[in-house]
């Protein structure tokens, strides 16, 4: 059977829809909140970290390498947490009738991709207005958000499965990520991790999401942003990227063994 | 010859058997999980539901489950939806199924009624240009016309049940799965219900679970009687309903 069927492709666009559409529901502003809360989360670190503390002085479009370093990781935290939720929100249409229940993790995922796409838009306005100019490295922008994407398909499949029955998994996951967010340059430039400690920069640089966002910047606003491509080591180079996969080919696989059984887990 | 047969049953069971672990009062938390563990206690207990079913259904018929509560009925449905998986046995489904298990199949309250009928259409398998050709139908039979644009938590009780019943004997699925719903609704959507079944005899597959003996006697064509997991009555809904009323 085809993975994305027409019974498949219908579901997936009508819970896409209604995630959407229930997300901003009861809000004034509705929709426009997908671009003001990223703004506004922007706007404080901007205050915080370029204003007062200094950060990013050296680097050309500061403010718009970190409005595309929030944005991206906002993203991730959204594709992840809504991910992981999903399966506990949706646990009223798995007990009740048959369906492929990565349909759900996809279509709350897709939301975020949505939301991503909105802020994209908003992310090119600042960088053309403060005077980045378009390059052809923009193409790849997509291909790097793809990564970005599947590692948090991944991670979503992997942790909601086992959520379904441990749901100590959500609360643990919020934690790490705020951890995670001060693991990986978005608010601290990588050059000033470098001149404390160039190991701890290349270990930093092994994370996926740290690599997506640094190669983002590069290819968008500046290519004096330094990658992980840049400072590790030869085959080092591959191991980011090769983590997505991984962590995706485990996600897809424990899914797959612990979904027969969410209808009665949960 | 012999083909022609196999086709022309809608549902087949072959060895089914189903069995859930129960927690026990001592299974949670950490602390007791790792006791457990080095005791060796397995912190559940393991129920058999059902126990080696085998049962044909016919395409066209109309199939009553009889049985005491907690005798499997509804496990049995949910395995038939393809919800709950088989612990060991067949189940071959000929045809496109529509279950309608507990009331309102996959509703949101923050919807409007007419949302709730696309998004209900789509779990079921039918795009929105095939809900909309349906969509007049299952409004018509649920008698809510002025409230498809109100939200689903603004309807009464009777009034989600109604829709989400008309939605699941509208939509045009080969197989309709019941569970406890011949009573809904007031006295007028009753009769309404009653006369749909009397009209769709021979022309779609239904099973449906319920307790009431006379709406077996007088809809199905065949009934089954579950009790402690297992069939030991099936046959003629009148035998059946007999059988099912001397367990008491």
């Amino acid at each position: 059977m085809k993975v994305l069927n027409r019974k498949n492709r219908i579901l997936l666009t009508e819970l896409t829809k209604t995630d959407f559409k229930l997300r901003y529901q009861g809000s004034i502003l509705g929709y426009l909140w997908a671009i003001i809360r990223p703004l506004l989360m922007f706007g404080i670190l901007y205050l915080v970290f370029a204003k007062f503390l200094r950060f990013g002085a050296e680097i050309p479009h500061y403010p718009v390498y970190l409005l595309i370093g929030t944005v991206l990781w906002n993203f991730f935290t959204e594709c992840t947490s809504q991910g992981i939720q999903s399966l506990i929100i949706r646990s009223d249409l798995m007990r009740k009738i048959s369906f492929p229940k990565w349909i759900i993790v996809l279509s709350a995922t897709a939301t975020a991709l949505i939301n991503l796409g909105i802020n994209l838009v908003v992310v090119i306005i600042f960088s053309l207005l403060s005077g980045v100019s378009i390059s052809w490295t923009w193409l790849l922008v997509p291909l790097l958000i793809l990564e970005l994407y599947l590692l948090s398909f991944g991670l979503a499949l992997f942790l909601g499965s086992i959520n379904v029955k441990f749901r100590d998994i959500q609360s643990i996951w919020e934690v790490l990520i705020q951890a995670l967010f001060y693991a990986i340059p978005i608010i601290y430039p990588l050059p000033m991790v470098i001149q404390y400690s160039d190991f701890a920069a290349k270990i930093l640089m092994l994370n996926p999401i740290a690599q997506v966002i640094q190669d983002v910047r590069f290819a968008l606003i500046t290519p004096e942003t330094i990658t992980g491509w840049e400072i590790l080591p030869h085959l080092a180079k591959n191991i980011p990227l090769a983590l997505v996969f991984i962590i995706l080919l485990i996600g897809i696989l424990v899914f797959k063994k612990k979904s027969k059984y969410f209808a009665e887990e949960i | 010859m012999k083909k022609s047969k196999k086709v022309s049953y809608a549902i087949t069971v072959r060895n089914l058997s189903k069995s859930f672990k129960l927690p026990t009062d001592k299974s949670w938390g950490l602390k007791q999980a790792i006791l457990n563990r080095i005791k060796g206690i397995k912190g559940y207990k393991k129920q058999e539901v059902l126990k080696n079913l085998n049962f044909k259904v016919k395409k066209g018929e109309f199939l009553g489950i009889v049985g005491r509560n907690g005798s499997g009925k509804s496990t049995l449905l949910k395995i038939l939806s393809e919800i709950y998986v088989p612990d060991k046995g067949t189940i071959k489904v000929n045809g496109t199924l529509v279950p309608f298990i507990e009331l309102g199949v996959g509703f949101n309250p923050e919807l409007t009624g007419k949302e709730n009928i696309y998004l209900n259409g789509a779990m079921l398998g039918f795009s929105n240009s095939e809900m909309d050709k349906m969509y007049d139908d299952i409004v018509e039979f649920a008698e809510l016309e002025p409230f498809m644009h109100q939200k689903l938590k603004n309807y009464s009780s009777g009034m989600q049940v109604r829709l989400a019943f008309s939605i699941a004997i509208r939509a045009r699925g080969d197989i309709l799965i019941l569970d406890e719903v011949l009573a809904v609704g007031d006295a007028a959507f009753q009769e309404k219900c009653n006369e749909y079944f009397r009209n769709l005899k021979g022309n779609q597959t239904v099973i449906i679970v319920t307790h009431d003996m006379e709406n077996v006697r007088r809809f199905c064509d065949r009934a089954i009687l579950l009790e402690d997991g297992k069939i030991i009555e099936d046959g003629k809904p009148d035998k059946v309903a007999d059988a099912y009323l001397k367990l008491f």
